[in-house]
């Protein structure tokens, strides 16, 4: 093997925007929040201290199972320091007067203390995980219970990808964490602590040797739990980003193939991994410092035991017997030093993944403001939006839809149709200005109230993986079969969801039978059937159909539609065309307001489009 | 210090795997690598015997106070702090070889899924889904990887092992037989405990990979769940999951605490034997209470091992039911199968036999459908991407073409292209013939006002996650611009325009004509602005062609076109 070979460096230009800067090249602590940064403008990380009192109060609320295990640990300790006693004071005997009758009581007592201590190992293991797998359980329900109640404008920002690496690879590097180290440490401290407790009691000269490592172990601990914790969060998150290029290659499979990407793809996966694997030697490097300092303090202890036993025998200070459990216990000492040692390490990981879980416990709740909706009107005044300071998307939109029509929203790409939407369906408020439905406003609604007014149906679709019926009663739970089928006829995908092999229980989504996006966002559509709100936003709702499927399924919609209010952003004019009222959208104003045949009289933009389309044929 | 054993890691390229059989496949892995892990094994057998020789001097230690020796004891002192140096530093160089095991397999695998998923391309999502591929590549590969971090332990296990045995045999033949003889019985004695608790462990691996993929598909659908509702059920279906993983968890525990158990007594016996006989031999004064101590030490130290060779056993058998689950991934077959001849260059037709479409060269073609479904079909097939012995380029069938050769020649857009995460810029490093610039493209597709509404100059915007911060039109349209950009001899369009409004829609229609020129372009669309432009069109009904003709004349002449093509009343 070839010594001092230089790394080979991270090709930089393939790394994904994600990844995360290169650490020091030997031990140089990392900056204050260095890493943090990176996900600033994303979700947000907790801090230690968030973590640290979080864990405590963990560790609190299981305070009994951790008794439980304390006290099962200390029993089994207890039996375990039986034998090198018993021992200890056979040696003594056999040196001033050789007997065998004395062998055979030590025997018994081994043999009765061995028993005892495999029992008592046998309920502290399955006391301790089941302590741990509780932990672990209500840890990763209480995180995704907090995702799925994140605010709706929260999750677009965020993206799915990055919540998905949160519940998924930090969840797993926790379940290692809280699965082994937290019972293994308790388990190790009680060790320690009824170890200690039996050379002061049997050897309390020897206690002096024991610990007189303890300094330079707790000053490297000291130095290295300074460098650790930072370096292992990056770390860890590092290798989840290694998992998310994989996931997009897989999901992004036919993209790829068709444009031959997959040499980019590869040095990608490469570039990746490299950067992760410059952060493991960054932490291997902290660790080749901290791991010898510690393992010669418990190795030395050992020869201080023996040296100080004949000293202290040479005064008569101690038995034979004493020296030897003095001896014996010390180099117990070291199994649970060590695990413990190594288990803090382990946690290190954990704790960096678990900053990465209650991050999502620090995100902002939406804003919550007092007024129930007295009608169903819809109103804007004086509405301003935009994603950037300085970048209005929407400028001074003022408008009223009274209960019942049917406004078809029109006007170039970009020009903020689907900005106007999401306001519209209370995904957020305006920066400035008014949303209003019934006269509350609904950027500040509890979300569970402003989708029961307003919902908003747009091209996104996801099929999730369940049953056919799981996927459209997301809103009623309890709709029955013929409700089901209802909304299955009212978006037209009666006539495939029939073919299906077991009807409504047929699984689809990932794994399961395949839909097309089209037959995914004629679900979608049958979802808002059986949620049933008075106010509905389509934006481009049928674009993944073709033209004939659309018109028939906006037909056959009608029905459903009657009565309620319907705003619908579309690029197709028929669309404009059948609707009470049309608002023509450019650059951020509303342009022109009126129905189609006024419009056309206007003679304005609307009626140019109208001509333009109509003109071809 | 700064340099570490895997500083050469990640490799160049991670070779081909042996996929015969798992141990095959766990050899091919272990043998790329055995540098690293021989050094470990090397360290960690050094500090074993370090570990295993303590009792020995230990019990000379003893035997000098005993007899009041000061040289001997003297001696003894040293011995243990030398003996305790050597056994950290050898410790400490067998865990970074140990680390550079791991991540050397881990790496390595790493590096062979992500190159199967781009071998699968377009097939992968058909044949497994997205959350098996994280799974594999989170879950299983690590646990393949952790057995390679145990061999320089499980050497140094062996060897100390042995050492232990020698010496022991040597000072007292009786003890040493018993201790020879014992240790490998009381492995073997918790060998029937080891299966049952590895199917516990597969079952708990199937519930964990079952809950953290509802996890994720909670997650991927949560703005709807946000917008519409269901979050409870699905919250439930999550917490049920989770409880049956800690239900499964708890059982598994139970009898890893029973090995536990086991893992004292067993051993523990062992010591009692040696008391018991070790006492006697010293009562007849066959023995010195010294060398008792140090048969004591023995037998307490051959519980590592013995506790080495029990993980080691689970660790292996965790490790061969995760390679099992990569090697079936990395044994996936593509659906579609290739030849290795290349693409006619000066081809007259692409036709499909299923349809009777033929795509004849240099034409700008329409394709309109009575169902979307058909028209995605068509697409994967003239694409070479589904059932292509059906298509033929003049007489011979495309499934004989080499796979680059088809998509260097025929490029065909599916319905939803995906926009890949990083900066516009970014968006069109793909090959391309260099005819068309990045900027006539961007003109042609009509997308420059979506540069226009980025941060900077555009192209060094990012692209949030698949383009979710950009809405379909501009999705679109950046698609079809990056296609026009690919240039490719024959390009196939599924609907390329249907999240666009009227007026781009138009633009869009006269100039992808316009730049395409000459070359063979399919576009399946209902719409009439890009019928319109096109040299000839068919029409579809039920999978195969029912008219063919200009637009203008099949408007005129075919109640159905008009029916599926015309807008307004």
């Amino acid at each position: 093997m070839k010594w001092n070979k230089p790394p080979r460096p991270t090709d930089e230009n393939s790394l994904p925007s994600t990844a995360y800067p290169a650490p020091p090249k030997d031990t140089t602590r990392l900056e204050k929040g260095f890493g943090l940064e990176k996900s600033a403008n994303r979700l947000p990380i907790a801090s230690e201290a968030t973590v640290n009192s979080h864990m405590w109060n963990l560790l609190w609320s299981h305070k009994r199972g951790f008794l439980w295990v304390a006290i099962l640990q200390l029993l089994t300790t207890s039996a375990a320091l039986i034998p090198p006693r018993a021992f200890g004071g056979l040696l003594e005997e056999l040196k001033n007067r050789p007997d065998a009758t004395q062998v055979k009581n030590t025997v018994y007592i081994v043999i009765a203390a061995l028993l005892l201590q495999s029992i008592f190992v046998y309920f502290t293991k399955v006391r301790a995980s089941i302590l741990g797998e509780f932990v672990l359980s209500a840890l990763r329900e209480r995180f995704v219970t907090r995702v799925i109640e994140l605010p709706p404008n929260v999750v677009e920002r965020a993206g799915a990808g990055e919540l998905l690496t949160r519940t998924t690879t930090d969840i797993d590097h926790i379940t290692w964490a809280v699965r082994d180290a937290v019972p293994v440490i308790t388990i190790c401290l009680v060790s320690i602590f009824g170890i200690s407790t039996a050379i002061a009691l049997t050897a309390p000269l020897f206690l002096a040797a024991v610990f007189i490592g303890i300094p330079f172990v707790f000053a490297a601990t000291r130095w290295y739990l300074r460098r650790s914790p930072q370096a292992y969060r990056v770390e860890s998150s590092s290798y989840a980003i290694v998992n998310s290029v994989l996931v997009e290659t897989a999901e992004s499979g036919r993209t790829i193939d068709a444009l031959r990407l997959g040499e980019q793809r590869i040095n990608r996966t490469d570039a990746s991994i490299s950067r992760w694997v410059e952060w493991e030697r960054y932490t291997l490097r902290l660790r080749s410092r901290w791991f010898p300092v510690v393992e010669i303090n418990y190795i030395l202890p050992v020869s201080a035991a023996l040296m100080m036993g004949a000293y202290f025998y040479n005064r008569d200070m101690a038995s034979i017997a004493t020296i030897t459990a003095g001896i014996l216990y010390a180099q117990m000492l070291a199994g649970p030093i060590e695990a413990m040692l190594w288990w803090i390490d382990e946690l290190q990981t954990g704790k960096a993944s678990l900053s990465r879980l209650l991050g999502i416990h620090e995100v902002e709740d939406r804003e919550i403001r007092e007024g129930a909706p007295a009608g169903r009107d819809i109103a804007g005044e004086k509405v301003r939006y935009g994603y950037r300071s300085g970048k209005d998307v929407l400028k001074d939109i003022s408008f009223m839809i009274e209960p019942g029509t049917k406004l078809a929203i029109v006007g170039p790409s970009g020009a903020g149709k689907s900005t106007l939407g999401r306001l519209l369906a209370g995904v957020q408020p305006p920066n400035q200005g008014r949303i209003t439905v019934g006269g509350a406003e609904i950027g500040y609604m509890p979300i569970e109230k402003a989708r029961t007014e307003v919902a908003l149906v747009t091209q996104e679709h996801h099929v999730f993986v369940g049953t056919l019926r799981d996927n459209i009663t997301l809103a009623k739970p309890d709709a029955t079969d013929e409700e089901v089928w209802q909304a299955l006829r009212a978006v037209d995908a009666e006539p495939w969801a029939k073919e299906l092999e077991k009807g409504l229980e047929t699984v689809v989504g990932s794994g399961g039978v395949r839909l097309l996006p089209a037959q995914a966002q004629q679900l979608a559509l049958s979802r808002l059937v059986l949620a049933d709100p008075h106010t509905l936003i389509l934006d481009e709702a049928t674009s993944l159909l073709d033209q004939q499927a659309a018109k028939h399924l906006e037909a056959s919609l009608g029905a459903v539609l009657a009565g309620r209010t319907v705003i619908a952003i579309a690029h197709r004019l028929q669309t404009a065309h059948d609707a009470d009222l049309i608002a023509v959208i450019e650059d951020g104003v509303i342009s022109e307001w009126g129905s189609h045949d006024q419009l056309l009289k206007a003679n304005g933009a609307y009626a140019k489009l109208w001509s333009s389309w109509r003109d071809e044929i | 210090m700064s340099a570490t054993p895997f500083d050469h890691i990640p490799v160049a390229n991670p070779g081909i795997p042996d996929l015969r059989s798992v141990p095959r496949f766990l050899w091919w892995i272990g043998v790329k690598q055995r540098k690293i892990v021989l050094m470990g094994t090397f360290f960690g057998i050094i500090n074993l015997l370090c570990v295993a020789l303590m009792p020995g001097i230990l019990g000379r230690g003893i035997q000098a106070i005993a007899d009041e020796n000061s040289a001997e004891l003297q001696a003894a002192v040293l011995g243990a702090l030398v003996i305790g140096v050597v056994q950290a530093a050898a410790g400490i160089l067998r865990h970074r070889r140990a680390v550079g095991s791991w991540i050397s397999a881990a790496t390595r695998l790493q590096q062979l899924v992500s190159r199967k998923a781009v071998n699968l391309g377009a097939d992968l999502p058909r044949l497994v889904s997205t959350g098996e591929v994280s799974a594999i590549n989170s879950n299983d590969v690590e646990r393949v990887a952790r057995v390679y971090d145990l061999i320089p332990r499980l050497g140094g296990a062996v060897v100390s092992f042995l050492v232990v045995s020698i010496l022991l045999i040597n000072s007292s033949p009786t003890l040493g037989l018993l201790v020879i003889i014992g240790v490998p019985l009381l492995g073997l004695a918790i060998g029937p405990i080891i299966k049952p608790l590895q199917n516990r462990e597969s079952s708990q691996r199937e519930k964990l990979s079952e809950s953290s993929g509802l996890a994720a598909d909670t997650v991927a659908g949560l703005r709807i769940l946000r917008g519409i509702g269901g979050e409870e059920t699905f919250l439930k279906r999550f917490q049920l999951a989770s409880q049956n993983v800690r239900a499964a968890a708890v059982r598994t525990a139970k009898m890893r605490a029973l090995l536990d158990g086991l893992q004292v007594i067993l051993p523990g016996s062992l010591v009692v034997g040696v008391i018991w006989v070790g006492g006697n031999l010293v009562s007849r004064g066959d023995l010195k209470v010294g060398e008792l101590l140090a048969f004591y030490g023995y037998s307490a130290f051959l519980m590592i091992p013995l506790q080495i060779l029990t993980e080691s056993a689970q660790r292996i058998t965790s490790g061969v039911v995760a390679a099992k689950r990569v090697m079936k991934l990395l044994q996936v077959e593509n659906l579609q199968q290739h030849g290795d001849l290349n693409f006619p260059n000066d081809f007259d037709e692409l036709t499909d036999l299923k349809s009777g479409l033929f795509i004849s060269r240099n034409q700008f073609i329409g394709v309109v459908c009575d169902n979307s479904l058909t028209a995605d079909e068509l697409v994967d097939r003239l694409g070479g991407y589904l059932d292509s012995e059906q298509v033929n380029v003049d007489l011979q069938p495309l499934s004989s073409i080499a796979r680059d050769q088809i998509r260097a020649h025929i490029y065909a857009q599916e319905k939803e292209p995906a926009i890949l995460s990083g900066t516009i810029s970014t968006l069109f490093n793909v090959e391309n013939t260099g005819r068309v610039s990045l900027e006539e493209a961007i003109e042609a597709a009509s997308a420059a006002d979506i540069l226009d509404s980025l941060e900077g100059d555009g192209y060094h915007a990012e692209v949030v996650e698949r383009g979710r911060t950009l809405s379909g039109g501009q999705r679109q349209r950046l698609a079809l611009a990056r296609t026009i950009f690919v240039d490719a001899p024959i390009v196939v369009l599924d609907d390329p325009t249907s999240a666009v409004d009227a007026h781009t829609e138009a633009r869009i229609a006269a100039r992808l004509k316009q730049i395409r020129g000459k070359q063979t372009t399919v576009v399946f669309t209902t719409s009439p602005l890009l019928l319109d432009h096109t040299d000839k069109v068919f029409l579809i009904t039920e999978g195969k062609v029912a008219a063919v003709g200009n637009h203008f004349e099949l408007l005129k002449q075919n109640d159905n076109y008009k029916r599926l093509v015309v807008r307004g009343e």
